[in-house]
């Protein structure tokens, strides 16, 4: 039988995939049969936080940044109590990072405010001497693109049955909805930051990238 | 056995991949040079706006030698040994000729196309599968065609076994296109709701389900790109190069099977202490270290095969390369194990360790393999003698020298911020802020940026070297059968 | 299908791989190194495949052994 095999490239090809894609099956594939739970008052992200998470992902934070506190008592003591899977229910894609360069984030929002991340972002080794991060300067100047925030927001509860506009959860509605309701949230953020250009521009209708990225950290609790 | 000395092997393909192997190679280490120094420099990171940062960089670094130079290694050295050990010519069929090139040509449309999208930023933030769904159909389609090439080779093969080395390719190709679709499904959102980029998407499954799937991916990426296809290479150049018959055929069969077997349960390694369930966990800590045994059997394979024939090293830099990549093999699957040991990890994860240990495997083995597999195809393709052989022996000791640099300051860099994050003062408090476990690295940092910067300046001598070899060594008359001769 | 039958499953599946493993590696094993001392295969022979890789270089094992006799006579 194993010559057989040896000489039979086309059967030897499935046996080869067989045995790579039982482990597969058995590990990974059941764990789909129930999907991610979330927890109790686990919520999912608002359309500005969608946003702020997609300038997060476009400049891969999460290459320096994790998003997973472990149950150990020096990550509790540093960055509060340790993840739960629940939490990252709606989280599409994880962000767990795989080197802590910088500090971890999974709560992030429980300790910085939105001045402390403004000066933060503009030059890192000003507030933090020593810092290693670049300066995101560039993201006063760029706009956040709530259209495809909202059309993420859209296809995941299409697709994935996210509850929006369920009781007690974000409302997302029509895009015009949406839009106004990003504003709203917006206003509270820029009405915190100093950056003239920032408030300017959010007069004039145009939410920038630092204001929803700055959303979506202080939603990280 | 006179009238097949009308056809001959085929290069053409295995030319065209070599040259992108090089030019690959090139760009990433450049990247990743630029990045190492980046982090012991950190004004380097505002030189270009948005567009230097160390995030917009890593993946491009990550990548371009993934999929960059490793692929194209695996592609040259494929439309190389496959012919030779299937014993076919690609000339014998045109149809297989024209699939080599398309793969080609997508493939180097398909590169392009993620440079300039990871630096744009268009990711979607999974480690080493960040390209979104336009870029995953390409590489399904280059893959597709890779397939055709692999098993159309075989289809009109004269040797009724497969030898080794072609098991390995398969495997490569299975297990990837596997991996590679699995962990990439996701929904396009601009087709659900109908505005927003075109080429947004958002990943299929959610949170923990994710990070499971990823790490699948991730763990078996580094398997079926890093391990297998270097095996394949490694059981046909060091051979041949050497002149000695593998040391046990029967061995090698077995630790394919080994390979195949554990390799897929080891992935729960990357997810220690996480969300994900405990007995993934603890599965994939287990798993880890059986890994040890197919991985050591193939890797002591290899050094066996030199029993008797030390000599060689002194003699033929190829085969320095040949024995440390196998050395380096065993090294890192040493190291993996370890790491995965659960109060390890503990201690490990989140650090430099990590990387570090990466480049073990992917600089000392991965990077010497292919490296040394050009090597020994130059003469034959170009039909030439190497250039220069004292550039290849300086070559070595430069990236040598420079992987040692690397990987010792990271286990430092790696174990000291570990057990900074960790560590209390007499009242139980934290006794370091994170910045001070930042500071603390600097030198360290800088130490393996310049042991990159050793590699990479290897790598330069190596592309001129190939490039001196394929434009003006001195020609040969008849194809060397073992040892490649060199000036 | 409830999650604790697909837990069960799962745990059959995974004591299945173990058993299948260690059998067919053993089974694997023993047929490698007992074909090689009857003589019916001698598995390193292959490993010429790599050394005498020329296309004028002589066959380990012929594909079709009959087409080549063929090729052989018009020679």
């Amino acid at each position: 039988m194993f010559h057989w095999l040896e000489k039979n490239p086309f059967f030897f090809a499935v046996g080869v995939f067989l045995v790579i894609a039982y482990a597969g099956i058995v590990t990974i594939l059941p764990d789909f049969m129930e999907s991610a739970r979330p927890l109790k008052g686990t919520k999912p992200y608002t359309t500005l936080q969608i946003a702020g998470r997609q300038v997060y992902i476009n400049n891969s934070c999460n290459a320096c940044h994790s998003q997973l506190i472990r149950p150990f008592k020096s990550e509790t003591d540093r960055y509060g109590k340790y993840s739960l899977s629940g939490e990252y229910a709606y989280d599409r894609p994880f962000l767990w990072g795989s080197r802590r360069t910088g500090p971890d984030l999974h709560r992030v929002g429980n300790y910085r405010t939105t001045d402390w991340h403004e000066n933060h972002m503009l030059d890192p080794a000003a507030v933090v001497p020593g810092s290693i991060m670049p300066k995101y300067g560039f993201m006063f100047k760029k706009s956040a693109d709530l259209e495809t925030a909202y059309a993420e927001a859209y296809t995941v509860k299409k697709v994935f049955n996210v509850p929006y506009d369920k009781p007690g959860m974000p409302k997302l509605g029509s895009y015009d909805e949406a839009k106004k309701a990003a504003y709203k949230e917006a206003g509270k953020i820029v009405a915190g930051m100093k950056n003239q250009d920032v408030k300017d521009a959010y007069k004039n209708g145009d939410i920038k990238e630092i204001v929803a990225l700055i959303a979506y950290l202080n939603g990280l609790k | 056995m006179q009238s097949s000395n009308a056809i001959n092997y085929d290069y053409t393909i295995a030319k065209c991949f070599t040259v992108a192997t090089i030019v690959l190679g090139i760009v990433g280490m450049l990247v990743g040079v630029i990045i190492a120094f980046q982090l012991a420099f950190p004004e380097l990171s505002n030189l270009a706006g948005e567009y230097g940062t160390f995030g917009r960089l890593r993946p491009l670094h990550t990548d371009a030698v993934a999929f960059g130079f490793t692929a194209s290694g695996i592609f040259a050295t494929w439309y190389y040994v496959g012919q030779r050990v299937l014993k076919v010519s690609m000339a014998e069929s045109k149809f297989l000729m024209f699939i080599g090139r398309l793969h080609f040509w997508i493939y180097i449309l398909t590169v392009a196309a993620v440079v300039v999208s990871l630096l744009m930023g268009i990711t979607t933030s999974k480690e080493y599968a960040e390209f979104e769904w336009p870029i995953d159909i390409a590489i399904v389609v280059l893959w597709v065609l890779w397939g055709v090439s692999i098993f159309g080779l075989i289809g009109i093969r004269r040797e009724r076994v497969l030898y080794i080395s072609v098991w390995y390719y398969i495997a490569t190709f299975l297990g990837v296109a596997m991996l590679y679709l699995f962990n990439n499904m996701e929904v396009p959102t601009y087709f659900i709701a109908g505005m927003g980029k075109w080429y947004h998407s958002v990943s299929m499954y959610a949170g923990s389900n994710d990070a499971m799937v990823q790490w699948w991916y991730g763990h078996n990426a580094v398997a079926f790109v890093f391990t297998v296809p270097i095996i394949a290479m490694i059981y046909y150049f060091l051979p041949k190069e050497s002149g000695q018959p593998i040391f046990s055929y029967k061995l090698s069969l077995l630790s394919f099977w080994g390979l195949m077997f554990v390799y897929l349960w080891a992935g729960g390694h990357h997810l220690l202490y996480s969300t994900v369930p405990d007995w993934v966990q603890t599965m994939g800590s287990i798993f880890s270290i059986i890994l040890i045994l197919p991985s050591w059997g193939s890797a002591i394979n290899m050094l066996l095969t030199m029993k008797g024939e030390w000599g060689q090293l002194k003699e033929n830099p190829l085969v320095k390369f040949y024995v440390l990549a196998s050395t380096f093999y065993m090294l890192s699957t040493l190291e993996g194990p370890i790491q995965a040991i659960k109060s390890v990890n503990a201690l490990a994860h989140f650090t430099d360790w990590i990387p570090g240990h990466v480049h073990d495997g992917t600089l000392g083995w991965v990077g010497f393999m292919i490296i040394g597999a050009i090597f020994h195809m130059a003469p034959r393709m170009f039909r030439r003698e190497i250039y220069s052989k004292k550039l290849v022996e300086a070559q070595f000791w430069l990236q040598t020298t420079g992987i040692v640099m690397y990987f010792t300051s990271m286990w430092i860099a790696g174990i000291t911020q570990g057990m900074m994050w960790r560590a209390t003062d007499q009242y139980g408090n934290l006794a370091y802020s994170f910045i001070d476990t930042v500071e603390v690295l600097h030198p360290y940092w800088t130490l393996r940026a310049v042991g990159g910067l050793f590699f990479l300046i290897g790598v330069f001598m190596w592309a001129y070297n190939i490039y001196k070899t394929a434009t003006s060594s001195r020609a040969i008359e008849k194809e060397p059968q073992y040892a490649s001769p060199m000036a | 299908m409830d999650m604790e039958l697909i837990r069960s499953l799962q745990g059959w599946g995974y004591v299945a791989m173990i058993f299948g493993l260690t059998i067919g590696f053993y089974a694997y094993i023993y047929h490698l190194y007992k074909s090689q001392r009857d003589g019916t295969k001698d598995y390193e022979k292959y490993s010429n495949m790599a050394l005498n890789d020329d296309l004028s270089d002589s066959l380990v094992e012929e594909k079709y052994p009959q087409d080549n006799k063929k090729d052989n006579e018009e020679r």
